[in-house]
């Protein structure tokens, strides 16, 4: 089965400046991959290069075509000004599957439904989306990208600006999305404690550093795979089921390209 | 009621000139909706200001180097390049180095130096043509500037009914639209030609200030009165043709300046919208 995206040798950045170089990763139908790294790490631009909404410096895109990619941009990055309701958010989702000219028809209208559904916010459906909270309108966004019906689910800093019970509660949603099995998760996040408990594979990302490194979740949470990244060491604990990931004050090794 | 007898009586001249205005206020009332909520109200302003820069050079290149631009036609053809020349640029492929209103502010002052160098050059009967053209007058708009205005008014309706979802999409979140696989560029390259075309061919009939005014006002009512997307625009489209006839036929009435009733009319009906309670 071929890997639903993948990046190899690759170069990316904006206007022809690379922020990282010799980036390799794949993400394989069922996977849970969380990107991780600072802000302005860039994380976002490796992903984005990897869908092909940023052209690619150098090396070489593939994975399955066509793809059906449902993407979640940061929450904040919307502008709530504008006069739509949510169920018209979501059905935004159907647009690229439409192309030009055709309208939305009955058929789009239920996928609507069933998104909104899907993420338990079908009652929001007539609400003014300015007038939502940040984790409903986080829902209303993750429901448009399930309205595509895709393979591969997209995630930029979804839990953003939450508190902690609203961003539990979206992590949740996610794995419950992923559980079923027909949908890959990529996540990206910069902070590593909110994916640790729902991703299978990490990908630690500083461009400062020159640091790319992907691996499964167990090898990346190791003490000297963390130190690469935080240059610092940090300490990962289970405390009811949950994995608690913390810095200490003992020094740890300044990390370095892999 | 004398006044308004006088008006119905004189109904010959204002036939034309009040029906390009209507159509314009509806026009611009509806385009508005995206002008306003894509924050880019300052756009229409730079965007007169170049099509007055096309008009410009129109009159310098008649007046020094005798050939033909004088006409009608030729000018309007020039300022509509200007004008959508400037639109693309302005609005759709805005370098991501410069904040959007600092590269609008720029042209705007640039655009306004040009224009008062370049008339500094024409000859005065020029220069005072330019000024009816910039400025507008709505009382004497000719037949072939209504039938302009109702062939761009069209081509924009089409346009905008037949491509209104992805319009739509891409400019409530172009993000999203690009790692789709749209293509974000074109949608805004068309949505600000659109823009780009029916700014100087009403600014021809109505003039430079009630154009800024259309595009921002009608819009800025609508969305006050919690207008949903869809019928903002015909909230709009109603409120721009009120505007621009109501203010036609009360400046006629009060023999006040036409431009300017027109807007302070269209601000007036910002007033109900803001009242409206969020609820």
């Amino acid at each position: 089965m071929p890997a639903l995206i993948t990046l190899q040798d690759a170069a990316v950045g904006y206007h022809g400046k690379p922020l990282l170089s010799g980036v390799n990763f794949e993400v394989q139908e069922g996977d849970f991959l969380a990107v991780v790294g600072p802000n302005g790490g860039g994380k976002t631009t490796i992903v984005r290069t990897a869908l092909g909404a940023l052209p690619l410096l150098s090396g070489r895109r593939g994975g399955r075509r066509p793809l059906r990619i449902g993407y979640v941009p940061q929450r904040d990055h919307v502008d709530a000004i504008w006069p739509f309701r949510a169920g018209e958010v979501v059905l935004m989702g159907r647009v690229p599957l439409l192309g030009p000219i055709r309208r939305p028809g009955l058929g789009d209208r239920e996928a609507t439904r069933r998104a909104m559904a899907r993420v338990r916010i079908e009652h929001l459906h007539d609400h003014a989306y300015g007038d939502l909270s940040g984790g409903q309108r986080q829902r209303t966004l993750i429901a448009r990208a399930l309205a595509a019906d895709p393979e591969l689910l997209v995630l930029d800093e979804p839990t953003n600006g939450m508190d902690p019970a609203a961003e539990l509660a979206t992590m949740d949603l996610l794995r419950e999305l992923h559980a079923g099995g027909a949908l890959s998760v990529v996540m990206v996040s910069h902070r590593l404690e909110n994916v640790a408990n729902y991703a299978r594979t990490l990908a630690f990302v500083d461009k400062d550093q020159r640091l790319f490194r992907v691996g499964r979740l167990e090898e990346m949470l190791r003490p000297e795979a963390l130190s690469a990244l935080y240059g610092r060491h940090v300490a990962v604990r289970e405390l009811e089921g949950r994995r608690l990931v913390y810095p200490t004050n003992g020094t740890g090794r300044r990390g370095v390209a892999p | 009621m004398n006044g308004f007898n006088e008006f119905v009586s004189a109904r010959e001249i204002w036939q034309v000139p009040l029906t390009a205005s209507i159509l314009a206020g509806a026009l611009l009332g509806a385009l508005g909706v995206f002008v306003v909520l894509r924050r880019t109200v300052f756009v229409s302003a730079a965007l007169t200001q170049l099509s007055t820069v096309g008009l410009v050079l129109a009159l310098l290149v008649h007046e020094r180097l005798r050939i033909e631009s004088e006409s009608t036609s030729s000018q309007l053809v020039v300022a509509i390049a200007f004008s959508v020349a400037g639109a693309l640029v302005l609005g759709a492929f805005r370098s991501r180095r410069l904040p959007a209103e600092a590269a609008v502010g720029g042209v705007w002052v640039a655009a306004s130096a040009l224009v008062v160098l370049g008339v500094s050059r024409l000859l005065v009967h020029e220069a005072h043509d330019l000024g009816g053209m910039v400025f507008g007058n709505a009382v004497a708009v000719p037949l072939p500037d209504l039938v302009v205005i109702g062939g761009v008014a069209l081509l924009c309706l089409v346009l905008h009914a037949l491509f209104a979802k992805e319009l739509a999409f891409v400019s409530f979140d172009p993000e999203t639209a690009l790692a789709l696989g749209m293509n974000v560029s074109f949608w805004d390259g068309l949505l600000f030609l659109t823009i780009g075309l029916a700014i100087p061919v009403t600014a021809r009939a109505l003039g430079a200030l009630p154009v800024f005014a259309f595009l921002t006002l009608p819009a800025g009512a609508a969305l006050l009165a919690r207008a949903r997307f869809r019928s903002a625009f015909l909230v709009a489209a109603i409120l721009g043709m009120v505007a621009a006839g109501g203010g036609y036929v009360l400046s006629w009435i009060w023999e006040l300046p036409t431009g300017a009733t027109m807007v302070a009319l269209a601000g007036l009906l910002l007033l109900p919208g803001a009242m409206v309670k969020r609820g």
